[in-house]
């Protein structure tokens, strides 16, 4: 089954994610997908995140698709105007990656080139649109194309920023665009995520498109800091960080803090799967899958 | 597709339009520059953001803001500045205009960069301002609904 049919048939979903080298080492990829091979439903390849020059998500994801893993392509507005998103989604769906998470893109100034030009041309509830127009057999120029692109549309959703209803007013012009999967940012806050998931229950917006939950496994308490300090539009709740900071392996400690929290997500209404981001430690993914009785194996 | 997102380049503009465009251009700088800190995109959304000008956002985003706004509302790139969605949010809410945000706005025509959006209006090229909105409550409720008719 692929992971459209998986979305469209309704089974609970788990997702995991590759960040591409910073070089041309493709070998690198194919290491780092034997941790999700047979574990997880599709992985996400992230497109330059944070702003720094990584292998294309297009090449990468079809690196995975060469050793049997279903990529779900990450497609920002940053680095792309109009033309060259359309061809990069062509060039995409021509190479069989079927599956494109659309974002804005983190702004250039957090990458090790601030001074960089951002493009911005459209932003991501323009993008999901342009990739479902194309679904439909034009192009943004209104020509017809001789054969259509079929992609599963995907998005994110930061249910932790502000302001509160705003994200829901953006979670429902991203679905109204078109987007059939939402990927929220990591939940480090229970409280916020199942407030936001009432409303979005309320709305009717979970039977149009399939939530999946960010799960963020971390190995350190210094990792939350930074998050918490560094990155903006993250809540973190300090339950977590007494527990890390208390816990005589915060590794082993990460790992439960993951597996207690996708517990609780599971059983969350409206919650259709689960988004596992285990930055720059891939390894620890087939664990908490198991441990979870989630996934396919 | 059920809603239009690009905007048309109909009319064309001529060299002769292009000269009056930029006399009236003068005068809406006159405005829009001082009160609104116009951007000159001359596809002004002004009226659907509650007099805001979206075109302020480091990103220009015109759908809303990016996932960086952190909190109390600062922006991720100029932590100093106020993100200006969160802005029109607050905004739209006291004058009662929530339901234009529901709204998807336009990809951005670059080819009209630097024209009078007054000119562009009266020539049909973009939306008309929505200067009144009664019974807000009811046009969100019906927003939502919309949406669920679209897909049956």
């Amino acid at each position: 089954m692929t992971f459209k049919e998986k979305i469209e048939s309704g089974t609970f979903i788990v997702c995991g994610e590759i960040g591409p080298p910073k070089s041309c080492d493709g070998d690198v990829l194919r290491e780092k997908s034997k941790y999700f091979k047979g574990v997880v439903d599709a992985v996400n390849i992230t497109d330059n995140q944070t702003a720094i020059v990584r292998l294309s998500s297009i090449a990468s994801a079809k690196i995975l698709l060469e050793v049997g893993v279903e990529p779900i392509m990450q497609m920002t507005c940053r680095d792309r105007n109009r033309i060259a998103i359309q061809s990069d989604l062509l060039g995409a769906a021509a190479l069989g990656i079927h599956n494109v998470l659309c974002l804005t893109g983190d702004y250039q100034k957090f990458g090790d080139q601030p001074e960089a030009k951002g493009v911005f041309d459209l932003d991501s509830i323009q993008l999901i649109a342009t990739a479902a127009k194309m679904n439909s057999g034009f192009l943004l120029s209104e020509q017809e194309m001789k054969k259509a692109p079929d992609f599963l549309i995907g998005a994110a959703a930061n249910p932790f920023a502000e302001p509160f209803e705003m994200r829901l007013i953006r979670l429902h012009k991203k679905v109204k665009a078109g987007a059939r999967f939402i990927q929220t940012q990591p939940v480090f806050d229970m409280d916020i995520f199942t407030r936001w998931m009432e409303k979005v229950v309320e709305m009717g917006l979970h039977e149009k498109c399939a939530i999946l939950a960010g799960v963020m496994p971390v190995k350190s308490v210094k990792a939350l800091y930074h998050m918490k300090k560094e990155v903006p539009g993250v809540k973190i709740n300090d339950e977590y960080i007494n527990r890390l900071e208390n816990a005589s392996d915060p590794k082993e400690e990460g790992v439960k803090i993951a597996i207690e929290m996708i517990q609780a997500l599971k059983k969350i209404k409206g919650v259709r799967g689960i988004h596992i981001m285990p930055v720059m430690w891939e390894s620890i993914t087939p664990t908490i899958v198991k441990e979870t009785g989630l996934g396919i194996i | 597709m059920s809603f239009e997102f690009v905007t048309s380049g109909k009319p064309p503009i001529s060299p002769r339009e292009k000269k009056f465009s930029h006399l009236l251009l003068f005068f809406e700088d006159v405005v829009k520059v001082p009160v609104f800190g116009c951007q000159h995109c001359g596809e002004c959304i002004l009226s659907s953001t509650a007099f805001i000008c979206s075109q302020r956002c480091p990103k220009r985003m015109r759908n809303g803001p990016c996932g960086g706004t952190g909190a109390g509302g600062w922006c991720e790139v100029y932590p100093e500045r106020k993100c200006v969605w969160y802005r029109i949010y607050y905004r739209s809410k006291i004058l009662n205009r929530l339901n234009l945000l529901y709204k998807i706005n336009k990809i951005h025509n670059w080819n009209l960069e630097g024209t009078s959006a007054w000119l562009n209006v009266f020539m049909k090229r973009i939306d008309a301002p929505i200067w009144f909105v009664r019974s807000d409550k009811k046009k969100v409720k019906e927003m939502l609904s919309d949406d669920v008719q679209r897909k049956n």
